[in-house]
């Protein structure tokens, strides 16, 4: 009985701290800010993949998000400081704010419907797997899949690389 | 409501939260964050839907490690286009890249 109290506490914290983070991430004037809402995002979902029985993934979660994507989007704003200082300064007009909602909220309306209508969970426990099963699956049926993702990897480093010297070329 | 469904509706706070950001936000880096943002929701998805359908667990969390992937990848390309059109146009805002020019 406290079990699940101090479950449905902890999924209620990690909630609170995906909405609200992703909020401050998309509201907020300054982008470095912006990036520290996007940070407590990733928290919180890490955390919901340790409620969810997946610590490898929560692990994973937290070494290639905030360890690795929020350094680069750090450097891409430190990189590009605009004059006003890498920030939002004029106000959203009223009829794209409109837009934006609309935008947001109908896409997800219409998946809300689907999920209250046909997402039945088979049980109401989380199944665990061991990592070792995890690393099986990659190495042997998705061999190729494991492959090709380091592949993809690969190309985006390499792009990045001749993308910049192009730009130091030209100056 | 069952637990899964509450995690599916965490998902789709997510995807809400990106999509409406992705619309409003005005520079280039602020749309870059929106989509980590949707990125994560997908993944927290598919992870809820796995580990909840009794059957498929690894698989859902491999999936959920190969958008992470992905996302990295992206992040970075993203990163260097940004670097680039901030050379060109001098600011980094969408509305500076939105005309063609033949």
């Amino acid at each position: 009985m406290t079990q699940q109290l101090v479950v449905q506490i902890s999924f209620a914290l990690y909630a609170l701290l995906i909405v609200g983070g992703g909020l401050w991430a998309v509201l907020d004037k300054s982008l470095v800010r912006a990036l520290v809402g996007l940070i407590l995002t990733l928290f919180g979902v890490a955390g919901m993949y340790l409620l969810m029985a997946a610590p490898l993934i929560a692990l994973m979660q937290l070494l290639i998000y905030v360890g690795a994507v929020v350094v680069l989007i750090f450097f891409a704003i430190m990189l590009t400081r605009a004059p006003a200082g890498g920030e939002e300064c004029d106000r959203l007009e009223p009829g794209r704010l409109v837009l934006a909602l609309l935008g947001g909220l109908v896409p997800a309306a219409v998946l809300g419907f689907a999920i209250h209508k046909y997402a039945k969970a088979a049980k109401d426990v989380a199944g665990e797997i061991a990592p070792a099963v995890l690393g099986k699956v990659f190495l042997e049926p998705y061999v190729l899949a494991f492959e090709l993702i380091s592949g993809v990897l690969f190309v985006a480093m390499a792009g990045a690389v001749l993308l910049g010297f192009e730009r130091r070329r030209a100056k | 409501m069952s637990d899964m469904v509450l995690f599916q509706l965490t998902a789709l706070a997510l995807l809400a939260i990106g999509l409406f950001g992705m619309l409003s936000r005005r520079s280039l880096v602020g749309m870059l964050i929106c989509v980590e943002l949707m990125l994560n929701g997908a993944g927290l998805s598919i992870v809820a839907a796995s580990q909840f359908a009794g059957t498929g667990e690894a698989l859902g969390q491999a999936a959920a490690l190969l958008v992470m992937g992905l996302a990295a990848a992206e992040a970075t390309l993203v990163l260097v286009i940004i670097l680039v059109v901030a050379k060109r146009f001098g600011n980094t805002e969408s509305r500076a890249v939105s005309i063609l020019k033949g």
